[in-house]
């Protein structure tokens, strides 16, 4: 299992940031920078679906909650009414539970290069690609950037603050605005929890990993300022049906509002799959089938 | 209530994935053994040990087991590369360990009873000693991480300290190799992509031999060449008068070349392994590879040669066998055998040593610090430090 983590997610890590180091003037800061982008737009469908699905379950508290008191006693109709909904408990947390392992590989990437011990660096070397030749002439990596040694925890915690703080923003973010006051406490704490848990994360790991966390912030944040256009409509579409509609059970109000895609992405070349598409009631599709007949 | 229980069972959650990667990392510089007639010294992790190399019975540990540290010192450790016995001491360096926090200091242990005899300091700027310390019988020359060789005359004291006679600052990067001392000159391999000749009695550099990547292991000497590998896939031969090149291998090898080169006194050959564990014969005289074996893992420790065989530690758990005067096949691989089938359980990355019949390998990691393999049938004769008696 190791070893397919290595093939797969350390080893290419380790070489593009070596790469990246040697071809942006053997600076390891910038290397981790640019490698950061690089992950944030490969996980960026990712990172949209996840932005989505946490708007829509924001969005689906009320109807949720009137099925939920609909159906108290029966548990298969619930969920079955719920799934009709659109409500996947898993939609928000994948793509969160996905960026854990490259979080991780990083770590390990940035451990590995930077070499601070002979064990790292014997590892480095078994793991340098062959048709790279060029990478070997790095070693060992110039950790030093102003007064950091990226290969060492910040001794001056100043890392560790940005941490928490560009983390606090971030999730701030992301997180969508909900009228369900228990909903929102959640959210409210989770706001404040994941910075702190980072950042005292940061007091023990390599700087390296701290600037990783936090270029990975700015450009989320970056980015979800040039998405927000259309997550603003899609949430305005999404918070449209009416929370009766969902009691009485008859999800044509909801079907009404997903009928639409809740989502469009930019302009850009990635796909993110119609979050409308599991929206669409039985309802909705028999009035397809009407209308094409 | 719940929903403070389900924050706080999440934020727990992420708390253990997040310090699983942050966890306590493993041993991190590679153990040392060295030999006085049967008795053995090891420098491995936490400990310098002293023991019979014949049966494994332990003499005595430094720190000693259960030793507190005072004052809220630390204790002395972890250590690292070959204990050098120096009269009735034993030197060594200590070096980094799991928590990144280096032992800045050289050791002199008394021979006798594993007592700190005196402890050498440069200071806080000073770093790790990763592959122990070398002599000339009159001064101790420890390179240290911090990019710096230090000259120790341990006959003449300067307080509690041995009296520093000199230092070379030459080099631009970390000093992680022990250098190599002959005829009054110190090789000196250096990260900086250097080898340097300095003069033992005063430090002073006579040549320096660039390569295209780090230098990392010790050069072999025989005739007046040096025989050293380095980090850009190449093994040189350099005259040991002028550092001037006399050749380079034939194209690229497999991996980074960290490993000590071992000459054959029988043949003009040369073997060294690399860090993708290849294991190369190389002619001395031209440079050509004339045969290689594949092996499992990185190649660290040096090689040792026994009769007709040569053997051969990899980070992949096994030690290999390869016959000295074998026929390699049509296309150069020499055929090998491991000595153990099932491999010895831990990765071996230290250079092993033959004693009576048995083959000592130090292990990278676990509680059994070493292993005897008896050559004749390939089992373990015994392991050290002993299992305590149930």
């Amino acid at each position: 299992m190791g070893n397919i983590f290595d093939i797969l997610l350390i080893n290419p890590m380790t070489n593009v940031l070596m790469l990246l180091y040697g071809l942006l003037g053997n600076s390891y800061v910038l290397a981790i920078i640019a490698l950061t982008l690089l992950i944030r737009l490969i996980t960026l469908p990712l990172t949209l679906r996840q932005q989505v699905s946490s708007m829509k379950m924001a969005a689906m508290q009320p109807q949720m909650k009137a099925l939920q008191e609909k159906y108290k006693g029966d548990p298969q109709t619930l969920q079955a009414e719920m799934r009709k909904l659109g409500f996947n408990p898993l939609g928000g947390c994948l793509p969160l539970i996905i960026q854990f392992p490259i979080l991780i590989g990083m770590y390990q990437a940035i451990v590995r290069t930077l070499a601070v011990t002979p064990l790292s660096l014997l590892e480095l070397g078994s793991h340098v690609y062959g048709f790279l030749p060029n990478i070997s002439q790095l070693v060992p990596i110039n950790s030093q950037f102003l007064r950091w040694d990226l290969g060492q925890p910040d001794p001056l915690f100043i890392i560790p603050i940005i941490v928490v703080v560009s983390t606090y923003f971030s999730n701030k973010l992301m997180t969508p605005p909900t009228t369900d006051p228990n909903m929102k406490q959640t959210n409210q704490m989770m706001q404040l929890m994941m910075p702190l848990m980072f950042g005292f994360f940061m007091l023990s790991t390599p700087v390296g990993l701290g600037v990783y966390w936090i270029a990975s912030n700015l450009v989320g944040i970056l980015q979800y300022y040039l998405t927000k256009p259309q997550l603003d409509r899609a949430r305005a579409l999404h918070a449209a049906p009416a929370v009766g509609a969902a009691a009485a059970g008859t999800g044509a109000a909801i079907a009404a509002a997903s009928a639409k895609p809740l989502f469009e992405p930019p302009k850009s070349k990635v796909k993110v799959k119609s979050t409308g598409r599991v929206n669409r009631s039985a309802t909705a599709q028999a009035q397809d089938k009407a209308k094409k007949n | 209530m719940k929903k403070a229980l389900r924050v706080s069972f999440f934020a727990a959650a992420c708390a253990l994935v997040l310090t699983a990667c942050g966890g306590e990392l493993p041993p991190s510089s590679f153990p040392g053994l060295s030999l006085d007639g049967s008795t053995a010294y090891l420098a491995s992790n936490a400990h310098v040990y002293k023991f019979d190399a014949t049966t494994g019975a332990e003499a005595w540990r430094f720190p000693a087991a259960g030793a507190q540290p005072a004052n809220g010192e630390r204790l002395p450790g972890p250590f690292a590369g070959s204990p050098l016995k120096f009269g009735d001491l034993i030197i060594v360096g200590g070096t980094i360990g799991t928590t990144g926090e280096p032992d800045r200091n050289v050791y002199a242990i008394s021979d006798q009873n594993g007592q700190e005899v005196w402890r050498f300091s440069a200071g806080q700027t000073s770093r790790e000693y990763v592959d122990g310390v070398a002599t000339d019988g009159k001064l101790i020359f420890a390179a240290n991480g911090d990019n710096v060789l230090y000259a120790l005359n341990p006959t003449q004291m300067d307080g509690a300290q041995p009296k520093l006679e000199w230092t070379f600052t030459g080099s631009t990067n970390r000093l992680w190799t022990r250098p190599l001392v002959a005829d009054g000159k110190v090789y000196l391999p250096s990260l900086d992509h250097h080898l340097f000749a300095l003069d033992a009695a005063t430090g002073k550099e006579l040549w320096r031999f660039r390569a295209d990547a780090s230098i990392a292991s010790r050069p072999a000497l025989k005739d007046g060449v040096l025989y050293v590998g380095s980090f850009d896939r190449k093994f040189y031969a350099v005259d040991a008068e002028t550092g001037d090149q006399i050749w380079e291998t034939d194209g690229l090898l497999e991996g980074w070349v960290w490993n000590d080169a071992t000459i054959d006194p029988d043949r003009d050959i040369v073997y060294v392994g690399d860090v993708k564990g290849k294991f190369y014969a190389i002619d001395t005289e031209s440079g050509k590879i004339v045969w290689s074996s594949q092996l499992g893992g990185a190649i660290h420790g040096q090689s040792v040669i026994n009769g007709n065989r040569i053997y051969v530690v990899s980070f992949d758990t096994h030690v290999y066998s390869i016959e000295r005067g074998g026929t390699p096949d049509a296309n150069g691989n020499m055929p090998f055998r491991r000595v153990l089938e099932t491999g010895l359980g831990r990765r071996l990355a230290s250079t092993p040593t033959v004693l009576e019949g048995a083959l000592l390998v130090p292990l990278f990691d676990g509680e059994i610090r070493l292993t005897a393999l008896d050559l004749e049938t390939g089992a373990k004769k015994y392991e050290f430090p002993p299992k305590p008696a149930q």
